[in-house]
């Protein structure tokens, strides 16, 4: 280990390898890395690399750590290689309404620069001030306002990584158009870091709207909000946002006890027009009080299922089909509330995606079985489940992610071919990547 | 692979006919000669067999004849492709997609559908356009082009401007992966498990596998739709025009442009009418809510005159909508009126770099002797410069392929792209090096073992194949070792 210390500080700089006592905000999962390095180059970065795959120390990828607590408990953290020095923005052309930024680059950052100049990344995942660019697109983070504007899959056109034996290889571009060889910037949305290190991405953006609100409207039931939630889609209207949230989750909004929250931008007179057809709309399905949000209810529209315990017991993230959204999230509650355990939900529910968080217990099986059982409700939504956090205890009786079924043989092949010496974040991923 | 004896060939073709029945295997050099090119007929191949499976177990049964017997497989949709993709490269078995061309299901509370891979694209727009729903990627072959063609191109269409590709409306796929096994990646939920394998099959031109079935979002129907033709007498003051709308925060649904001489073959052919002595026209179209129509019309007329537009006129109804959309439409047909043939570019270019790179092709198409005509989707900086020449003089079709390499060299050298949609194919293949570097390609290379491992799956696509990466020359020109074999000419 002293052997790779020097390498690594002859690489980086002494002061940017951090041993000791500074590893404490690096702990994954309990288990505290061996050394964390901040490399100041995209050299830097390959370099370290090679010396990590070299001495076969693991490498975990580190943005703002967001999301470090999502997948399996690694068995060795190894270096972390943090992206935070590397955090200019590279290029922004607002006439070709692209954006160039390296990784380390927080979203926060970002969009004020974007903002200035009347545009921004249509992306608004929680913890906006800490995710990185790098963190984004390796957690495939997404919010409310992914119903009009998709996720990053959507928007990224070009990334630039450093692979597991240290190269640099470049996919897509810097064009919003591009079919040029194999789309490796859908490669790398989602892969948690074991495919490589993005350092450097290219994003479509777009105008900033002239005018945005968000309409919230109170229903008794959960069924009710769904339907609402369904007729919305079926309308003309073209909503930014479709959320519904139940009472634990929607309680700092002062709305409920369910809330369906609906979001428009664009001109002013269509904002208008779209918030009053909403608001008579939702009336003849039994929703009261429509009822105009300040700007502010968006940032806890990101995580308000999470958001709604001081220290939730375990999050999880289901993926179902729309029309599946309000039965998941009364099944959900229904299978918490059995085992005696309070549970807080959320959706994007236009395009399915749910959040339910249960409430800390003393018995980690109680909330893993829990756990378990809403993973069956995803199943038979159509979808899977992915525990988005929960303790070693609950993660050591749940797996983290769902059975891709023969698909994972081929993500095993992809990981194979592309970091054979399994470098990158190895086994905390789907399939024991 | 070696030459077939014509013993093992028709031992072959009765157990191919033992997968597909009798009616669905081709062997003839007649019947094969259909299957000889796609939309780009500079290149020709003959393929032993064309086949013609009805499910997803005759694509894995006949994937697994082929690996054993080491012969190379290509899908095949409707052939439009204008890069070569589908083209038998080295003999072996086509595999045809068109009979499997059902709307499976539409689940309208979902807005999704899930089709085939021989469905053409136009036809699911038809048939859920009655419930008020569209597909949106809207490639102007859309009359002919499959979905799975679409899926292996990640194509576009003048109104991905606003809604996105082909990738952008994919939600999973069935696929028959090169060793024969039938794997769902994705499926109907938005969220991908693992890795976004349906988008990285997305835009893979056939090398990854062979998709069976296609979940795809469907859209409503906008409330309002609104189109402009907006007319220049320089072609500098068209491109200003589009840096104006963006510039102004709007989104059109589409900018495309159409220059001069295609605005006149168009006029000749179809009468649309476009301003014959106009130098270059945009067709803009805006839609979504009928409130707010009118004002973002307005800003489009207004960036447009303040550009230097000398006319600017809206349709006045649907009619006068569908005579403008038919002269962009129809733009590659009516070039057949002043040209013998034509050869189709498909360069990506930052939008801002417009003025210059427009400049530069006709530069670079007359130095050469020949001439050029564009129409292409503006608004994304996706060129389509159509090199006119005529086949039968000698020395000019290679005119038009050094001409087509110098217009991909510009583009790359201006942070482009040598392809927005069309794909790279056997065409373009070799150009490769001009935006990817030899660590790219090698990682490229990678990824398809991982999918492909013997290779059989559409060879000798999207890589170059030439060893000198750095000078590529007219690539049309290559001998395809079924030339050799006498099997096959080229024009
Ligand atoms: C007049 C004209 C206009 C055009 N306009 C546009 C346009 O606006 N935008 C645009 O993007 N393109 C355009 N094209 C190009 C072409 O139409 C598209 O690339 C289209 O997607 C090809 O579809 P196809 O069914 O003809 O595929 P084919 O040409 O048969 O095949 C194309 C590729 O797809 C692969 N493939 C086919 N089916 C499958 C399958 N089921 N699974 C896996 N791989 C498969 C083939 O192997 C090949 O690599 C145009 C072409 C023409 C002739």
């Amino acid at each position: 280990m002293q052997g790779l210390l020097d390498k690594l500080r002859a690489t980086v700089g002494a002061p940017n390898v951090l041993t000791g006592i500074d590893l404490s905000p690096f702990v994954v999962e309990g288990r505290t890395p061996d050394v964390v390095v901040l490399p100041g180059s995209v050299g830097e970065v390959g370099a370290v690399v090679q010396q990590a795959a070299a001495a076969k120390v693991p490498v975990t990828p580190w943005g703002g750590g967001t999301a470090a607590a999502v997948g399996a408990p690694p068995a060795r953290v190894g270096i972390v290689l943090a992206l935070k020095r590397l955090d200019r923005l590279v290029e922004h052309e607002p006439g070709d309404l692209t954006v160039t930024a390296e990784a380390g680059l927080t979203l926060e950052a970002l969009q004020t620069a974007l903002r200035a100049r009347g545009q921004w990344l249509s992306l608004d995942p929680p913890e906006a001030e800490r995710a990185t660019i790098g963190g984004l697109i390796a957690a495939n983070a997404s919010g409310p306002r992914r119903h009009l504007y998709g996720t990053v899959r959507d928007l990224l056109i070009g990334v630039t990584v450093v692979t597991a034996d240290g190269s640099v290889v470049r996919g897509g571009g810097k064009v919003v158009k591009n079919v040029a060889g194999y789309d490796l910037p859908k490669l790398f949305i989602g892969s948690y870091g074991t495919l490589g290190i993005v350092v450097e991405a290219t994003f479509k953006l777009r105008p900033l709207p002239e005018d945005e609100r968000l309409v919230g409207v109170t229903f008794d039931r959960l069924k009710d909000a769904g339907a609402a939630a369904r007729a919305v889609l079926a309308e003309d209207l073209i909503p930014n946002a479709i959320e519904i949230l139940d009472a634990a989750a929607g309680a700092p909004l002062g709305l409920g006890p369910v809330t369906l929250v609906v979001g428009f931008d664009g001109l002013r007179e269509q904002v208008e027009f779209q918030a009053s057809a909403l608001a008579d709309m939702t009336a003849s399905l039994g929703g009261r009080r429509a009822t105009t949000l300040p700007a502010s209810a968006w940032t806890h529209l990101a995580a308000p299922a999470r958001d709604a315990f001081a220290s939730p017991g375990a999050v999880m993230s289901l993926s179902v089909l729309p029309t599946m959204v309000a039965d998941t999230m009364e099944q959900g509650t229904e299978a918490a509330r059995r085992r005696g355990l309070a549970s807080a939900w959320a959706a994007h529910a236009g395009v399915g995606a749910v959040t339910g968080a249960v409430v800390a217990d003393r018995e980690a099986a109680t909330v893993a079985a829990v756990l378990a059982e809403w993973r069956v409700i995803a199943r038979a939504a159509g979808g899977h489940a992915t525990l988005a956090w929960a303790p070693l205890a609950v993660k050591s009786q749940v797996p983290v992610w769902d059975d891709p079924g023969p698909a994972g043989r081929i993500m095993q092949h992809i990981k194979a071919q592309l970091d054979p010496n399994n470098v990158l974040n190895p086994g905390r991923f789907v399939s024991g990547i | 692979m070696a030459t077939l004896t014509l013993d093992r060939k028709s031992a072959l073709r009765r157990e191919l006919e033992a997968i597909v029945g009798r009616g669905g295997v081709l062997s003839e050099p007649d019947e094969l000669l259909v299957y000889e090119s796609d939309g780009l007929t500079l290149f020709r191949a003959l393929a032993d067999f064309v086949v013609f499976p009805t499910s997803a177990e005759h694509v894995a049964a006949l994937v697994r004849v082929a690996q054993r017997e080491g012969m190379p497989f290509v899908a095949r949709g409707a052939g439009t492709g204008l890069s070569g993709g589908c083209l038998p490269s080295e003999g072996g078995l086509v595999i045809s997609l068109m009979r499997m061309n059902r709307v499976l299901e539409v689940d309208y509370d979902n807005q999704l559908a899930v089709v085939e891979p021989g469905l053409v694209n136009l036809h699911l727009s038809w048939a859920v356009g009655p419930h008020g729903y569209y597909y949106a990627p809207d490639p102007s072959s859309q009359q002919a082009c499959t979905i799975g063609g679409n899926i292996a191109n990640n194509s576009g269409g003048p109104h991905t401007l606003k809604y996105g590709v082909t990738v952008n409306h994919v939600l999973g796929l069935e696929v028959v992966m090169p060793d024969g096994e039938i794997v769902w990646l994705g499926g109907k939920t938005r969220d991908a498990l693992g890795y976004d394998l349906a988008g990285v099959f997305v835009g893979s031109e056939g090398t990854f596998g062979i998709a069976t079935k296609i979940v795809v979002r469907i859209l409503r129907k906008p409330q309002a739709v609104k189109t402009v033709l907006a007319v220049f007498d320089q072609i500098e003051q068209a491109s200003a025009a589009v840096s104006a709308i963006i510039a102004r925060g709007l989104v059109p649904a589409a900018v495309e442009m159409i220059d001069q001489l295609t605005i006149q073959a168009v006029e000749d052919a179809f009468g649309c009418g476009y301003p014959r002595d106009a130098a270059a026209a945009l067709l803009i179209e805006v839609d979504g809510l009928r409130a707010g129509i009118e004002a973002q019309c307005e800003r489009i007329v207004d960036a447009c005159r303040q550009s230097g537009a000398r006319e600017v006129r809206a349709a006045a109804d649907e009619a006068e909508r569908q005579l403008l959309w038919k002269g962009r439409k129809s733009a590659f047909g009516a070039y057949g009126r002043v040209s013998p043939a034509y050869m189709v570019m498909d360069g990506v270019i930052p939008r801002t770099k417009l003025p210059y790179v427009l400049g530069r092709v006709n530069e670079i198409v007359a130095a050469q002797g020949l001439r050029v005509g564009n129409v292409f989707h503006a608004g994304d900086g996706n060129l389509h410069p159509n090199i006119l020449y005529d086949p039968r003089k000698p020395g000019e079709e290679a005119r038009v392929v050094a001409a087509g390499a110098e217009i991909m060299k510009i583009c790359a050298e201006v942070g482009g792209s040598i392809s927005g949609e069309h794909g790279i194919g056997l065409e373009k293949s070799d150009f490769m090096p001009f935006i990817f570097s030899a660590a790219d390609l090698a990682f490229m290379q990678r990824l398809k073992t991982a999918f492909n491992p013997t290779g059989l799956c559409n060879p000798g696509k999207v890589f170059p194949t030439r060893k000198s990466c750095g000078e590529a020359g007219p690539v049309a020109y290559r001998p395809h070792p079924i030339e050799e074999r006498g099997l096959a000419q080229r024009f």
